[in-house]
């Protein structure tokens, strides 16, 4: 009798010390179905969906607060995919939070900068280099396309353009291949 | 001979043979333009000027990076233009280019040679002597030599690749016959520059001639030259090594991961030039074949020079053509004749323009995946890849497929799998893509995130810190002037009780 209550006792310790050390060693960092959905989000980071980013967002469908459809750069195809993994119906996307367009990035008329580093305070993924009173320019490749910079430059040297397809991303036409 | 040769393929025997092996020189052209993009690597950076005066063998563009290749000038002359010019590629994108107005003289910078005795060359300055020669790998793939040399590992094999990778190109073979000497001296200092223990040149076992030529120039015992059977696609890589050595090359890693070193014949003998002759890779032999010209022949052009001009001594006849870069399984088709030869062009197809087969339905028939050398299922492929479903093409190996065109081929409703397999192997590379700058997107913005709240809460503190410093200041402050108001009421005291 008192074998099996010791036995067990001990059985019972070990396990606990196990499950508590693997809660401690796998913990998964924040809030799993965030992590889910900001995976799905374009990282554009440029607030259209009324957040003042993609994670805070994410937190908020998690929650339940926003529509799954307030995100343009992620397109009809993004709302779909988080109607799938919330189960949720799927709804077209809501054009009051803006048109999904081409990828762009932000280039720097180096002329006319002056320097004022208000776009660099703009810039949600700091990409933008420079410092005070010295031009700026935008590196290209951290560049989301989120357009904050735009409104905040006082002389208007900032334009966005559509990145062009290089030897290296051309992706042929399905149709021209349905078709031949 | 061999016999565990590969299941699959497909068996065309070479449409248009030439006549006459013999290569014919094609002179140095008026104008050269040459690409500054190669298939693999960076862009190489131009070194000269619109108006410089250049030799030939002078280098016009030097490195950008570890992958990319020089570029030398292909004929003497100035430079006239160094700006975007279309080149031969299914997209239509045009791409730096230098062009060069020849002065007629074909006049040569000073050439630095090893000479024959490379075998006193260190293998690091024969890959230098690889790479400042600006060679890629001649078969098509243009993969830069340089990095294939040095990064393979523990090598115990090279093999070198004769086996003309498409039926209709024959400019291998006719190297062969022309350069059996070079090809031998090429493989040896492969050999060396490796450190090998042997070679293997593999041969399909309908070029005789060439097997005699290279066998009559062979003394040396590392060296066998190996027939293997004539079949489309025994020249791919992993699949020759399968047949040559019997060892599978994992799906993902390349020969070299196995110490296996593969190397194009056209690639030897431009090592050998760079090598003993010090000679950068300034021209290539071309087959130019097809149903639309009377005459099918190998030329040896200088880079930068135009199809139009090579083609015009085939004796085109005068119909309509379609022209096609690269071999009639894998080359693109090309909408005009003014393109230039660059490093990878292997062969032109001039054919009788024909109105392109009706594309019917798939009927299951399952022929394109009885013919897939690396046996997949096309099939699978084809649907999931005309459905834009990649991750299920990629369950299906898409990665795999070497777009050797078999399946294409065969299929009796003349559906273009391959060009799909394509298709989805871009919007892949597209997704991954994608997928990275959203992860550098995510990590800048969570940094920043991170970097607002902790000049918040640092500037917190400090507000914090000196507020504290105020109070205590101030404190003290009062703790003097409540001593002094205590000594003067002190001092005022003892006075009153003296004046008492
Ligand atoms: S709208 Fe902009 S900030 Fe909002 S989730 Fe989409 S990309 Fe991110
Ligand atoms: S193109 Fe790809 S799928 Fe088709 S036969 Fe060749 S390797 Fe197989
Ligand atoms: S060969 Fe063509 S028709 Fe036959 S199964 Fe393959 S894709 Fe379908």
């Amino acid at each position: 009798m008192l074998d099996s209550i010791l036995i067990f006792s001990i059985l019972t310790l070990i396990l606990g010390l196990i499950l508590g050390y693997a809660a401690i060693k796998f913990r998964i960092e924040g809030n799993p179905l965030v992590n889910q959905i900001d995976k799905i989000l374009p990282q554009t980071q440029c607030g259209q969906c009324n957040y003042p980013g993609c994670r805070p967002y994410a937190e908020a469908l998690a929650k339940g607060e926003a529509q799954i459809n307030q995100c343009p750069p992620g397109g009809q195809d993004g709302a779909d995919e988080l109607a799938d993994l919330l189960g949720v119906e799927q709804i077209p996307l809501n054009t009051e939070h803006g048109e999904t367009k081409e990828p762009m990035v932000a280039v720097v008329d180096e002329q006319v900068c002056i320097g004022c580093t208000l776009c660099i305070q703009a810039c949600p993924v700091d990409a933008f280099v420079g410092s005070s009173k010295v031009m700026t320019t935008v590196i290209a490749k951290e560049c989301t396309g989120c357009e904050l910079c735009i409104p905040v430059c006082p002389v208007d040297c900032i334009d966005m353009v559509e990145i062009q397809p290089t030897l290296g991303t051309y992706i042929p036409n399905i149709k021209d291949i349905a078709h031949a | 001979m061999l016999s565990n040769i590969f299941r699959g393929g497909i068996h065309i025997p070479n449409p248009y043979p030439v006549k006459n092996p013999k290569i014919v020189k094609v002179p140095p052209p008026e104008k050269a333009v040459l690409i500054l993009q190669q298939k693999v690597g960076g862009q190489a950076k131009p070194c000269v000027e619109v108006g410089d005066k250049v030799l030939t063998g002078q280098v016009i563009a030097g490195t950008s990076s570890q992958y990319c290749v020089p570029i030398h000038a292909s004929i003497s002359g100035t430079i006239s233009a160094i700006d975007k010019q279309p080149i031969p590629h299914p997209s239509g994108i045009d791409a730096m280019c230098i062009t060069i107005e020849s002065d007629g003289k074909d006049k040569w910078v000073e050439k630095e040679e090893c000479g024959a005795d490379f075998l006193s060359c260190k293998p690091e300055q024969i890959i230098d002597k690889i790479r400042s020669a600006g060679i890629v790998g001649m078969g098509g793939a243009g993969f830069p030599t340089h990095i294939k040399v040095s990064s393979v590992k523990n090598a115990n094999t090279l093999v070198v690749n004769a086996t003309e990778c498409e039926p209709g190109i024959m400019c291998d073979d006719s190297l062969m016959q022309n350069y059996p000497r070079e090809i031998i001296r090429g493989t040896e200092i492969l050999l060396h520059a490796c450190s090998a223990k042997k070679a293997i040149i593999a041969i399909e076992d309908d070029k005789q001639e060439a097997f005699n030529s290279l066998l009559m120039y062979n003394h040396n015992d590392k060296i066998t030259i190996q027939r293997i059977p004539t079949k489309y696609t025994s020249g791919a890589d992993k699949l020759l090594i399968k047949s040559l050595l019997d060892v599978e090359v994992p799906a993902g890693k390349h020969p070299s991961d196995i110490g296996v070193l593969c190397h194009n014949v056209g690639t030897v003998k431009a090592i050998h030039d760079a090598v003993i002759d010090g000679r950068p890779l300034v021209s290539r032999i071309v087959t130019v074949t097809g149903s639309g010209v009377e005459d099918p022949k190998n030329y040896e052009a200088r880079l930068g020079t135009s199809f139009a001009s090579v083609v015009s001594q085939s004796k085109p006849n005068k119909q309509k053509h379609k022209i096609r870069m690269g071999g009639m399984m894998m080359g693109v088709d090309v909408n005009s004749d003014q393109y230039s030869i660059c490093k990878i062009t292997n062969c032109i197809f001039i054919n009788n323009f024909e109105p392109e087969p009706q594309v019917n339905e798939c009927i299951r028939c399952s022929s394109c995946n009885q013919v897939c050398p690396i046996n997949l299922l096309p099939q699978q492929l084809y649907w999931s890849s005309k459905s834009e479903s990649i991750d299920k093409a990629l369950e299906y190996n898409l990665d795999n497929c070497i777009e050797c065109g078999c399946c294409s081929y065969v299929c009796p409703s003349n559906i273009p799998l391959v060009d799909y397999f394509v298709f989805a192997k871009a919007v892949n590379k597209k997704q991954i893509n994608d997928a990275e700058r959203a992860d550098i997107a995510r990590q800048r913005f969570e940094y920043r995130e991170f970097r607002i709240e902790r000049n918040m809460s640092e500037r917190a503190e400090m507000m914090a810190k000196k507020k504290k410093a105020l109070k205590e200041k101030m404190a003290k402050e009062k703790q003097q002037k409540d001593k002094i108001a205590d000594a003067i009421q002190r001092v005022s005291k003892s006075k009153e009780n003296k004046d008492a």
